[in-house]
C-alpha cells in the first residue's frame, strides 16, 4: 500500500536491532564459549566488555542462563523473543515467508538449549537469521520498511561495536553505512547526532563511550 | 486411497505449518499462550455435486439472513406479520438499537458469513449454527492446502479437486465491492486475540493493510489512517476483525480501548463500509437460528434447501413440554455463550445437574434451545499412528460480493477427545482440509 504507520516504523526498526543483537552476541558467545572449555571464569570479562550484570554464579550457569534464560532480558534467547514479537505483528508488511525465518531460529535455539553441543544448533540460528536478511533484502516490497530494518540493525551493530571496542576502521565503516542509507526511509532522526557520530569515528582513538552514548540517541 | 501418501507426509506438514506460525491464542489462568493448531493430515472429501446442492442452501440461507437483518432494522415487517415473535428480537443481546434505520453500503449486512453444519450418518447435512458477526476459520485451510501440495505433489496430480487458494482473491472482491473510495483495511484487536494469525494472513494475502484502532482516526465524518509522517489516507472499507462492542467507544462499550472513537458516525453516513455490519448478532442468535428456515420462506417464497438440526424452543410450551418428557436425548445450548461453551447434554447430567437445571429452564426459558443429538457422521483422524474416528463438523464461507460466493472448501474442525462432540479449538479440537472433488 505503499505507507506504514508510526507504529510500523518503530516495530520495523527494532526487528533489525534485536536481529542485529542475536546475530552478533551467538558470534560473541560461540567465541567465548571456546574460551571456556579452558578458562571457566572468563565471562565475568565477557560480561562488562558488553555492559551487561554479571548475574552468573558459575561458568556453567552462564552457558546456560546467557544463551538460553527466557527469563533473563540480556539473554540471547530473550533477544531472539524480542525480535520476534516485532517480527510477528509484521507479517502482512515482512511477509509470512520472511516471517518463518525468525519462527525457525526460535525452534533451534529451542533445539540448542537442550543440546550438548548447543553452539552446533546455534549456528542454524545465525544461519536463519543471515536466510532471514536475505529474503527481507529480497522480498519486502517497499524500499521504505528495507532500510527501515537496515537502519535498525546498523544502529545496533555501531551500539554492539562501540561496546567491545572494535578498531576505529571497524567503527567508521558502520557508521559509513547508516550515513548512506538513513536519509533513504521514513524513519525520523537527529541530523545532528549523525554529525557527530561521523566526528567521532574519524578521531585515531575513538571514544567508544561517546559512540555509544549518541547512537543510541539517533533515532527520534 | 489417494490421500495414503498426504498423510504419510504428515509430520512434514505439520512442521510446516510451525514454521509459518499457524497458530491461535489462548489463555490459560491468565497467561497468553500461542498454540499450533494440530492438523490432521487426512481430508474431509465432498463429491462435487453433493457440495453443489450445499452451495445452493449456503447462498439462500445468507441471503434470507441477509435480507431479515435489512428487515428487523429497518421495517421489522417479518415481526409484525408474526413469523419471528419480538420477545427474541429485542430481548437478545446481538439486537442494537444503534443499528435502527442505519442501512449499510449496498445493503449488505453480512459479508462473510461462516456456517456450521455437521453431516449425519445418513449423509443429510445440518446447519448447527449461523455465525455472521467475525467468523474466523478460512485461513487455516488456506495455508494448509498450500503446504499439503507442496509435501505431497502427487497426491494432487492424482486427484481433480476444487482449488481453495482463491480465498483472498473471494475477500478482496467482497472487499472492493463495497468500499466507498479509499483503502482497504483489515482492523484488528492485537497481537492477543485468538484468531491473530488469521487477521495477518488474510491482510498478507488480500493486500490490505492490517490496523490497529490507534491508527484510525476520524475526521469530518470520514475515516482515515495516519501513517509516520502525519499524512492521513482516506479508508474506505474495513474488514473489522474486533466485536461490536469494541468498534467504538463512543457508540458502544465507552471503555473500549482498541475501536476508533466516531466510527459509527462515519459508517451511518455511508462514508466507510464495515464487514461485517454491526448489529448482525441479532441474526445469529442461537434462538433466532430457530426461525431461519422461516426466513427463506417468508422472504424468499422458496422451500429451504438446508435444513437446522430438528430444534425446540423452551419458551413456546408445546416445546417445553417435548423437552422435559425428552430431557435426555437433547443437548441444550445457553443462546448467550459461543465457542462450544454453555452447551449441555440431558444425558450426561446427573440428577441434582438435571433438577436445577430444569429449574432454570423454567424461569428463564428464552435463554435456552434443545436440539436432537444428530448422530455425526465420524471423521478418521490419525492418532498416533492409528486412525481413529472423531466427531467433526464443516465451517462453510459465504461472501457476498457482487453475488453471494460460496468458498469450495471450508474449514472442517474435529475433536479429539472420542467422548466429546466439541471441536472448537480453544477446546482442545484440531482441524481438516475440506476437498470439494471437481464434478
Amino acid at each position: 500500500m505503499g505507507f506504514i504507520s508510526i507504529t510500523q516504523v518503530d516495530e520495523l526498526f527494532w526487528l533489525g536491532r534485536y536481529s542485529e543483537r542475536v546475530y552478533t552476541t551467538i558470534r560473541l558467545f560461540s567465541k567465548r564459549y571456546d574460551i571456556m572449555l579452558e578458562q571457566d571464569s572468563t565471562y565475568g570479562e565477557f560480561c562488562s566488555m558488553l555492559e551487561i550484570p554479571n548475574i552468573y554464579t558459575s561458568a556453567e550457569d552462564f552457558k546456560y542462563r546467557y544463551a538460553f534464560d527466557q527469563e533473563n532480558p540480556d539473554s540471547i534467547f530473550s533477544n531472539l523473543m524480542r525480535a520476534y514479537d516485532n517480527a510477528i505483528v509484521l507479517r502482512e508488511e515482512i511477509g509470512s515467508e520472511t516471517l518463518s525465518y525468525i519462527q525457525l531460529a526460535i525452534y533451534e535455539m529451542n533445539k540448542a538449549a537442550s543440546s550438548r553441543a548447543p553452539m552446533i544448533e546455534m549456528q542454524k540460528v545465525i544461519d536463519n537469521i543471515l536466510a532471514f536478511w536475505g529474503i527481507a533484502d529480497d522480498s519486502i516490497d517497499s524500499e521504505d520498511s528495507r532500510n527501515i530494518i537496515k537502519i535498525g540493525k546498523r544502529v545496533e551493530r555501531i551500539d554492539l561495536y562501540a561496546r567491545l571496542k572494535m578498531p576505529q576502521a571497524e567503527m567508521k565503516r558502520e557508521v559509513d553505512r547508516l550515513t548512506g542509507r538513513i536519509d533513504r526511509c521514513s524513519l525520523h532522526y537527529r541530523k545532528e547526532v549523525l554529525l557527530r557520530l561521523n566526528e567521532l569515528v574519524l578521531e585515531p582513538q575513538p571514544d567508544h563511550h561517546a559512540i555509544v552514548h549518541e547512537i543510541e540517541q539517533i533515532v527520534e | 486411497m489417494y490421500e495414503q501418501d498426504l498423510y504419510e507426509h504428515a509430520d512434514v506438514i505439520n512442521e510446516l505449518l510451525a514454521r509459518y506460525g499457524v497458530k491461535f491464542g489462548i489463555y490459560k489462568n491468565n497467561v497468553f499462550k500461542e498454540q499450533l493448531f494440530p492438523f490432521d493430515a487426512i481430508p474431509r472429501i465432498i463429491p462435487g455435486d453433493e457440495f453443489a446442492e450445499l452451495e445452493k442452501g449456503l447462498k439462500q440461507r445468507v441471503t434470507a439472513l441477509n435480507l431479515f437483518l435489512k428487515d428487523i432494522y429497518g421495517k421489522k415487517q417479518i415481526v409484525r406479520d408474526k413469523v419471528v415473535p419480538e420477545e427474541f428480537v429485542y430481548a437478545s443481546s446481538g439486537y442494537l438499537t444503534e443499528c435502527e434505520g442505519v442501512t449499510p453500503v449496498k445493503d449488505i449486512y453480512s459479508h462473510i458469513s461462516g456456517i456450521d453444519l455437521v453431516q449425519a450418518k445418513n449423509g443429510e447435512w445440518y446447519v448447527l449454527e449461523d455465525n455472521l458477526r467475525v467468523p474466523s476459520g478460512a485461513s487455516y485451510p488456506m495455508i494448509a492446502r498450500k503446504l499439503c501440495r507442496r509435501s505431497s505433489p502427487d497426491t494432487f496430480r492424482n486427484v481433480r479437486l476444487e482449488d481453495n487458494r482463491n480465498y483472498a482473491e473471494l475477500l478482496r472482491r467482497t472487499m472492493d465491492h463495497v468500499n466507498v473510495g479509499g483503502h482497504t483495511v483489515i482492523l484488528t484487536p492485537g497481537r492477543y486475540n485468538a484468531a491473530y494469525f488469521e487477521h495477518s494472513y488474510l491482510a498478507e494475502c488480500t493486500g490490505a493493510h492490517l490496523v490497529n484502532g490507534s491508527e484510525l482516526i476520524v475526521e469530518n465524518d470520514k475515516l482515515y489512517y495516519l501513517d509516520s509522517n502525519g499524512n492521513k489516507e482516506r479508508v474506505g472499507a474495513v474488514y473489522r476483525r474486533i466485536s461490536d462492542e469494541y468498534l467504538d467507544p463512543m457508540t458502544f462499550n465507552p471503555e473500549s480501548v482498541i475501536g476508533i472513537s466516531h466510527i459509527f458516525d462515519v459508517y451511518r453516513k455511508g462514508n466507510v463500509a464495515l464487514l461485517n455490519a454491526p448489529g448482525n448478532g441479532i441474526a445469529d442468535d442461537k434462538g433466532i437460528y430457530y426461525f431461519v428456515p422461516k426466513m427463506v420462506e417468508y422472504y424468499l417464497n422458496e422451500e429451504p434447501i438446508l435444513h437446522n438440526a430438528p430444534t425446540y424452543l423452551p419458551f413456546y410450551e408445546n416445546d417445553m413440554k417435548y423437552v422435559l418428557e425428552h430431557f435426555d436425548q437433547l443437548v441444550l445450548k445457553d443462546v448467550a455463550e459461543a465457542g462450544g461453551y454453555g452447551v449441555v447434554f440431558g444425558s450426561s447430567m446427573t440428577k441434582e445437574q438435571k433438577e436445577s437445571f430444569i429449574a432454570l429452564l423454567k424461569a428463564e426459558p428464552r435463554r435456552f434451545i434443545a436440539q436432537e443429538v444428530i448422530d455425526f457422521k465420524d471423521l478418521d483422524i490419525m492418532d498416533e499412528g492409528k486412525r481413529v474416528p472423531r466427531k467433526a463438523d464443516l465451517r462453510a464461507f459465504v461472501l457476498m460480493a457482487d453475488e453471494p460466493l460460496v468458498w469450495k472448501s471450508g474449514l472442517t474442525r474435529f475433536s479429539r477427545n472420542p467422548e466429546s462432540f466439541i471441536v472448537n479449538s480453544s477446546q482442545g479440537g484440531g482441524f481438516k482440509d475440506t476437498w470439494v472433488l471437481s464434478r
